[in-house]
């Protein structure tokens, strides 16, 4: 089981398309984080208005319930960039070459067809709830302060677009590997054994104790 | 084609889907869009022209799970344990603790490992994630330990397996995750980890003192502390008890009256509370966008995989296929108990090739309605019961030590990752050195799995508190 893999560069179109896209997806990423960060700001200031100050946050749930999707889905590209959603590798670490790239393609392939009938079926959901002659152009809204609920929903369409591109870009990259045979291709995540993996692991945690104060 | 005919082909597409590498969570939402077409399109004769009506339903159905399902305030818990977790090594906690556990109980025989042992705990209390946890400690504790005589191989040992500690103790992720999925209370669930996993940790201990005392040349305790530098390193550790006690105050109230808040509210707390520290310890945009960046990858990939399995679960429930299973399992005829207990040596096998979210996931759908029922059912009284406890019970009893489990399976061969961790910080041993190492852990955590299935009682005592049963 894998969830973190090198991502090889050179100075190739694919390889200069690869890290553009690669930069908005860390931003796309980032947006998420600071979501989840802001999720304990939100929490914090809920118990606190509601213990100090006798007055609860109105809506917080309905905060909560809008920001998950951010947190959710719009990082799932800059995931797949990474090689970090999981897998069970150990049928394909044990090939090479041009059999790995061709299981990996028609593999990629099949994931693209989902993300966009994903995109579809997620469009879809926004559709019913988007109206621009409404209020807010709203059908519908949260439970408590009424927030309109289609910025959430179409959050899954547009982060699965990018995702789509990313997969675009993955089989163009396994298609060019499958021609040439090469061991070494660039812009797709490569299978890693546990001992690389593990020494992923430890340079995410290294270095950290050492900003502490402690002796 | 009968549904449950289509449900078992399409399941065993999705095995070969795995197999071949495609990625779960995508691997799970393709079977589960797959057999809902061809469920559809079943329903309508397999007429050639109604086809497109069939697909154009099926994408409206699954289009619609991942923002439905992802909205919920239950799951926000999941983001917000990750995000202590990063923010934990920030505020310098690894080594406060490992530091506080010497001095309190490093005079015990193998002293250090001992310390090793709880301050890993201690430390799991923050970080939901076992993996990271054995990291950390492999470079803190191993050195020392290697340092004053102990065994190398028993030395990595020890932290590959204390590592394990973190999916029980809360917050623990897993649990949050097997809670949505099987729709149970979440803060039952952690508080119904918190007993085990302390269990877990005093019968590490245990171990080790007993091993410290048959074998010579152990490794020698570590003494001489006085009171007055035992407590002044406890305010180091101060934010691990603050974290502990916040979550189980927002989840449960000892004192009596309602809880402080939701479970929610305790996680973001403590993670507040791990960030100011942090601040404090030097953490400045650098550190904590990488800690942000880390969240949300880690988030995203446990979201994808909810979101792709619950397609597939929207498809088994058209099938009918966990009713089925359910059907077959209660039929056998052999003892509820000894049913339990393949299952359970089913998943130990199947751990030793997934990962532990993946394969809880993707498989709970069908094996959870299937214990419930063994049980007699989610609304049995737990006198009838087969267990002796209520459906409810049941479904945290079985959480648990289905967890306990999937964790047991990241120190065995082949691919144990957090022996694999160890090994990788720190290059003189090898993997098998490490294996070897945790081996009497391993044993140590069966004896552990037995008690928890013969006195449900550890598991069930918090979480009956909470629910009044």
């Amino acid at each position: 089981m894998a969830g973190a893999s090198t991502v090889l560069e050179d100075g190739t179109l694919l390889s200069r398309i690869d890290r553009r896209l690669f930069r908005l997806e860390s931003l796309l990423a980032l947006i998420g984080g600071l979501a989840v960060f802001s999720l304990m700001l939100l929490a914090v200031a809920s118990v606190g208005g509601r213990n100090f100050l006798n007055r609860p946050i109105p809506g917080y749930v309905d905060w909560i319930e809008q920001a998950m999707p951010l947190i959710a889905f719009v990082g799932i590209s800059y995931c797949q960039r990474l090689g970090g959603h999981i897998r069970m590798d150990m049928f394909v670490g044990r090939l090479r070459g041009r059999v790995l790239w061709a299981i990996e393609f028609i593999g990629l392939l099949f994931i693209l067809v989902l993300v966009l009938m994903m995109v579809w079926g997620g469009w879809a959901h926004f559709e019913r709830s988007f109206d621009w002659s409404a209020p807010y152009w709203s059908r519908d809204s949260s439970l408590d302060i009424r927030l309109p609920l289609w910025p959430a929903k179409l959050l899954v369409p547009v982060a699965f677009s990018v995702l789509g591109l990313r997969l675009a870009l993955q089989l163009w990259g396994y298609g060019r590997a499958l021609l040439s045979g090469t061991a070494r291709p660039v812009a797709v995540p490569l299978i890693e054994d546990a001992s690389a993996i593990a020494a992923h692991e430890a340079e995410t945690v290294s270095g950290l104790d050492d900003n502490g104060r402690f002796g | 084609m009968d549904p449950i005919d289509i449900g078992l082909i399409v399941t065993g597409f999705l095995l070969v889907l795995v197999v071949l590498g495609i990625r779960v969570a995508f691997a799970a939402a393709i079977a589960g869009l797959v057999g809902l077409i061809w469920i559809f399109w079943a329903k309508r004769g397999h007429d050639p022209e109604q086809f497109l009506w069939a697909l154009t339903v099926a994408v409206k159905t699954a289009g619609q799970v991942p923002h439905s399902k992802i909205s919920s305030q239950a799951l926000s818990l999941i983001p917000t344990f990750i995000l202590i977790g990063f923010l934990a090594y920030y505020a310098g906690l690894t080594k406060a603790l490992f530091e506080a556990a010497k001095r309190w109980v490093g005079w015990l025989p193998g002293g250090l490992a001992v310390s090793t042992v709880f301050a890993t705990a201690g430390f799991a209390a923050v970080s939901g994630a076992s993996v990271a946890t054995a990291a950390v400690f492999a470079r803190i504790a191993i050195p020392e330990m290697i340092a004053i005589g102990y065994d190398k191989r028993f030395a990595a040992g020890v932290v590959a397996a204390a590592g394990t500690l973190a999916s029980l103790i809360p917050p623990s992720a897993i649990l949050v995750i097997y809670a949505i999925i099987v729709e149970q209370d979440v803060g039952a669930l952690l508080l119904a980890g918190f007993l085990p996993g302390a269990f877990s940790a005093l019968v590490y201990g245990g171990l080790v003192v007993g091993m410290a005392v048959v074998f010579k040349n152990f490794g020698p305790p570590v003494g001489g502390f006085s009171w007055r530098e035992r407590l002044r390193v406890l305010p180091s550790v101060f934010p691990i008890f603050f974290v502990i006690a916040i979550i189980i105050l927002f989840i449960y109230n000892p004192f009596g009256g309602d809880a402080w808040g939701t479970p929610t509210e305790g996680g973001a707390l403590g993670a507040f509370v791990v960030f100011v520290m942090a601040l404090h310890r030097g953490m400045r945009w650098p550190q904590l966008k990488s800690a942000l960046m880390e969240t949300a990858k880690l988030s995203v990939m446990i979201f994808t995989i909810i979101w792709g399995v619950l397609v597939y679960v929207r498809f088994l429930g058209f099938a009918d296929l966990p009713g089925e299973f359910s059907d077959w399992i209660t039929s056998l005829e052999q003892s509820p108990f000894l049913t339990l207990v393949l299952i359970l040596l089913a998943y130990a096998i199947l751990g030793m090739f997934m990962d532990a979210i993946g394969m809880l996931i993707l498989t709970l759908p069908v094996v959870f309605p299937a214990v419930i029922a063994l049980n007699g059912g989610m609304s049995v009284a737990a006198a009838e019961s087969a267990f002796g406890m209520s459906g409810v019970g049941c479904a945290i009893w079985f959480g648990i030590i289905v967890v306990k489990m999937a964790e047991l399976c990241l120190i065995t061969p082949p691919i144990g990752l957090n022996c694999f961790v160890v090994a990788g910080v720190h290059p003189e041993l090898s993997v098998q050195d490490v294996f070897k190492g945790a081996s009497p852990f391993f044993v140590a955590d069966a004896l552990t799995i037995a008690g928890l299935l013969l006195f449900p009682g550890i598991v069930l005592y918090l979480p009956n508190l909470l629910l009044g049963g």
